[in-house]
């Protein structure tokens, strides 16, 4: 089993804690309490190695952190991006200011954490509203707005609905299986060195890189 | 039945009940009465009637309360209230399910009494009267909600769960307020119409009174009593109707102007304030919002135009729901004033400092008042030591204050909202009563308990971290491995502290369990220590923040030091074991002040090593000690009580 961190980051109300709640419970509540400071949550999911002969699936953790979205929590965050594997950064498809918010956060992961094997994902919810054969359209970020600044900045990107649940199930698939090739990638890499000097003692490069952000209160 | 008995508070006529819906708010004010019109009379939802009925007013014979139903159905709200009239009925709620009982109490209760000590630590449930109990049942639409309107039912508590409790609680609640009332007549106070609005004048009695419940039809009386809330009020008369006021203006210019963006946000969590409550829903079928709704909207609305240095913060709709299930919304607006500036000083602020504060503050009372529980919290490593020059710098004993424990993270949500939604509604409600009455001290004297509580569960799930803690100084680690059993045990630790409160659906487990129990030494912690704690964090974390600054502008003139982004790893690895959990270590105070002495000083930085100096002597702050001036060390106090235990000797177990 494999353990990843996760933290979903973004502006109050663009739906972060509906879509943990839709991934790890598979519900949605119309109204949920608004998240004070942060909670913890975990869910598994499984993969298949394709490249491998083995038949077995991989199960795959995620510890997922779900933030407070209002800006004043914002001073807290390095505490729940330290460390993390992936970042899900959502706006919400009808509310044009929260894809500038997720863009600040993009550049504050891309700035304060600074690490490649981070992946970020870009994440427009709340698709249901923008069904566009119903007179209620109500999309304010145009797809391509979205995917285009994505692709710019090479993170992953989807749309999603965590009231329908749909595409939610594979955002995390899919970071789950990035992940886990990147684990792969480490560990062969590994392995290797260590054949190469007997005795490798500690390899840094393995670790996450913490935030090295001395003004941050907590850490 | 009459449903329009409403509680008279002295000077505040024109906004009690909100019968007539939204003060100030003209746009709405046509639509909401026209609802409230075609509803019928509804009651005032902003204070729900607790006291439709004054249950020592009927008699123990009337037959209708007599009902038993073997008890499956207690908890009905509005049971005994007219059944045709079911809408209002929801706020109006039968606080005990059966009210004939504190007539039977009367002789048995006044035999009880109440000063004597060793009532203290006894168990209130093991009285005669409960095996006398009858109650009442009938089918009913809100069976499942309880007496303020809460599903009884979340995921961490079953209805059944709640039924069992509830049914012992109920009984616990009507001998409380039999008290209460005894009292109140001995004091010469009156009951009004069982709403009374003076209280009894401060004593330990009263104290330890309101530690065991005020009755929660008095409550938002007795709230606004202990906190001076009328004080606030009349210094400052027609000021809340005149941010309505402003609130309006503001409003009708929204349509043409981008809107204030606390505006925006309250509105956001106006509908994820209590979802889960009767008072707080909107039916589908509702075209209007919940009146609660918009009361809720113009009280915090009406305190971020009061007071802009907050504004809005998330929580404070929490904060301000629940006092609006208790008192009407002016009264409500003033309390949330109190709360957010006397009893949680700068927790709300654009910066959170007051709440990071008062974290540091938490902290250093979980080591002090329970160092069994600081190895679960306390950080593993310490950060690693800034590198300047040929030295390196370690922050003293105190970096903890400054850099937070990750548990402070679900920790500061506990005061943010001071529990609501943290703990039980009832647990809740017990904590406010002491807030109230004994000031902000009581939020860390229930957060220590409830940290106390949950020791066995953190226990159960992962005692190796504790031992991992204790093996660290003897420095057989790998610091990978430790890196990610760090992480790995944090979060452990988190989902523990995370969940563990909200099982805690009866109030006296904090009460009975820790905080009556002299051994626990909690009541040593008194409103002054948190003052002086409060001050002492905070000078401590503007002396780190200082240092960092001056420190972080040092190293960028140190190009070649940090631009090798491993510096501080390499130096991790180097420095070994001995600088990791030394926590406890009381030693390090002379060597660190001694290495800043050596640090390479740039010719600028002059001031910047005063500030350095500053922040790494800085003295360990000191608690009251018991009066015996004998300097106990809790560890030490702890070994010995261990050594105790192995013996048997100890008699008196914790939990
Ligand atoms: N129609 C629709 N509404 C959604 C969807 N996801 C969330 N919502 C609604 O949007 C509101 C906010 O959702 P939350 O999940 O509480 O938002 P959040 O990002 O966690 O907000 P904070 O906790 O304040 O940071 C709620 O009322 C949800 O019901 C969605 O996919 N479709
Ligand atoms: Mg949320």
């Amino acid at each position: 089993m494999f353990q990843f961190k996760l933290v979903l980051l973004g502006d109050s109300s663009v739906g972060k804690s509906s879509i943990v709640h839709r991934f790890v419970k598979d519900s949605f509540d119309d109204f949920r309490e608004s998240t004070i400071g942060a909670a913890f949550l975990s869910q598994t999911i499984k993969i298949r190695d394709t490249s491998s002969d083995s038949t077995e699936d991989t199960v795959i953790k995620f510890e997922i952190w779900d933030t407070a979205g209002q800006e004043r929590y914002k001073s807290l965050a390095p505490m729940y991006y330290r460390n993390a594997n992936a970042a899900l950064v959502v706006y919400d498809i009808t509310q044009q200011d929260s894809l500038s918010k997720a863009q600040n956060w993009v550049n504050e992961l891309k700035n304060k954490v600074g690490d490649e094997d981070l992946i970020i994902c870009l994440l427009g919810n709340k698709l249901d509203l923008c069904d566009s054969s119903d007179n209620g359209d109500k999309r304010a970020v145009m797809t391509d707005e979205a995917k285009v600044y994505a692709e710019e900045q090479d993170l992953l990107f989807y749309e999603v609905s965590a009231k329908t649940g749909q595409g939610v199930k594979d955002v995390f698939q899919s970071i789950g299986e990035k992940l886990y090739q990147i684990k792969k990638e480490e560990m062969l890499s590994k392995k290797g060195r260590q054949a190469a000097s007997a005795k490798d003692s500690v390899n840094v490069k393995l670790q996450r890189p913490s935030t090295n952000d001395p003004t941050s209160c907590c850490y | 039945m009459s449903v329009d008995i409403l509680r008279t508070t002295e000077g505040i006529e024109q906004h009690k009940p909100l019968m007539n819906e939204g003060i100030g708010v003209a746009a709405e004010q046509t639509e909401s009465t026209k609802v409230a019109r075609n509803s019928g009379p509804r009651k005032s939802p902003s204070a729900p009637n607790f006291h439709e009925k004054t249950y020592a007013g009927h008699s123990m014979s009337e037959p209708t309360l007599l009902r038993n139903c073997n008890g499956d159905n207690l908890l009905n709200l509005g049971d005994n209230l007219s059944f045709n009239d079911r809408d209002a009925n929801l706020s109006v709620i039968n606080l005990y399910d059966d009210e004939v009982i504190s007539r039977q109490m009367d002789d048995f209760e006044d035999n009880n009494d109440e000063d004597s000590q060793q009532n203290v630590d006894s168990d209130e449930g093991n009285t005669p009267t409960m095996s006398m109990l009858q109650n009442n049942c009938n089918g009913s639409e809100t069976e499942h909600l309880d007496r303020y309107g809460f599903k009884k039912q979340n995921n961490f508590i079953t209805v059944e769960e709640y039924n069992k409790w509830w049914k012992d609680y109920s009984q616990y609640c009507i001998r409380r307020k039999h008290k209460w009332k005894l009292l109140l007549a001995k004091s010469g106070l009156p009951m009004d119409n069982d709403s009374p609005n003076r209280f009894p004048s401060r004593s330990e009695k009263l104290k330890r009174y309101v530690r065991k419940g005020i009755p929660a039809e008095w409550r938002g009386n007795a709230w606004w009593y202990f906190a001076r809330g009328q004080e606030k009020l009349t210094k400052n008369k027609g000021l809340y109707d005149k941010l309505l006021q402003k609130m309006d203006d503001l409003l009708k210019k929204k349509k043409k102007k981008k809107p204030m963006q606390d505006l925006d946000i309250i509105e956001r969590d106006l509908n994820r304030t209590f979802p889960d409550n009767i008072h707080f829903q909107r039916e589908t079928f509702q075209l209007d919002e919940p009146p609660m709704i918009k009361s809720l909207r113009r009280v915090l609305v009406a305190f971020s135009l009061y007071n802009p240095k907050i504004g809005y913060c998330q929580s404070m709709n929490f904060l301000a729901g629940l006092l609006l299930l208790f008192m009407d919304e002016e009264k409500a607006f003033w309390m949330l004033v109190i709360i957010t500036s006397r009893y949680l000083p700068g927790v709300h602020n654009v910066n959170l400092e007051g709440v990071n504060v008062d974290q540091g503050v938490l902290m250093l009372c979980v080591k002090e008042y329970l160092p069994e529980i600081w190895p679960f919290i306390a950080p593993l490593h310490k950060r690693s030591p800034i590198n300047l020059g040929n030295s390196k710098y370690n922050f003293g004993k105190n970096e903890f204050l400054y850099r937070l424990p990750p548990i402070t993270l679900c920790t500061a949500s506990w005061f943010m909202s001071c529990f609501v939604g943290v703990l039980p509604i009832e647990t809740t409600l017990r904590v406010w009563d002491c807030l109230f009455y004994e000031e902000s001290h009581f939020l860390f004297k229930a957060s220590l308990a409830i940290l106390k509580l949950s020791e066995q569960t953190l226990l159960k799930n992962r005692p190796q971290r504790v031992l991992r803690h204790y093996s660290l100084s003897n420095g057989n680690y790998h610091s990978k491995d430790l890196r990610i059993n760090q992480d790995e045990s944090e979060m452990e630790v988190f989902q523990v502290i995370q969940s563990f409160p909200k099982h805690l659906i009866n109030p006296n487990d904090i009460f009975d369990k820790v905080i009556f129990k002299k051994r626990v030494a909690l009541n040593r912690l008194d409103q002054d220590e948190i003052d002086r704690c409060r001050k002492y964090v905070t000078t401590q974390r503007q002396r780190y923040k200082n240092y960092n600054e001056i420190v972080g502008s040092n190293l960028h003139h140190d190009d070649d030091e940090i631009n090798d982004s491993n510096a501080q790893k390499n130096d991790l690895l180097s420095n070994g074991p001995q600088d990791y959990g030394s926590i406890n270590n009381e030693n390090n105070e002379e060597q660190i002040s001694g290495a800043a002495s050596d640090m390479k000083v740039n010719s600028n930085n002059r001031i910047g090593n005063d500030l350095v100096n500053n922040a790494l002597s800085s003295e360990v702050y000191g608690f009251k000690k018991s009066l015996s001036g004998v300097h106990w060390n809790n560890s030490i106090k702890e070994k010995v009580r261990q050594m105790r235990k192995k013996r048997g000797k100890d008699d008196d177990v914790l939990l």
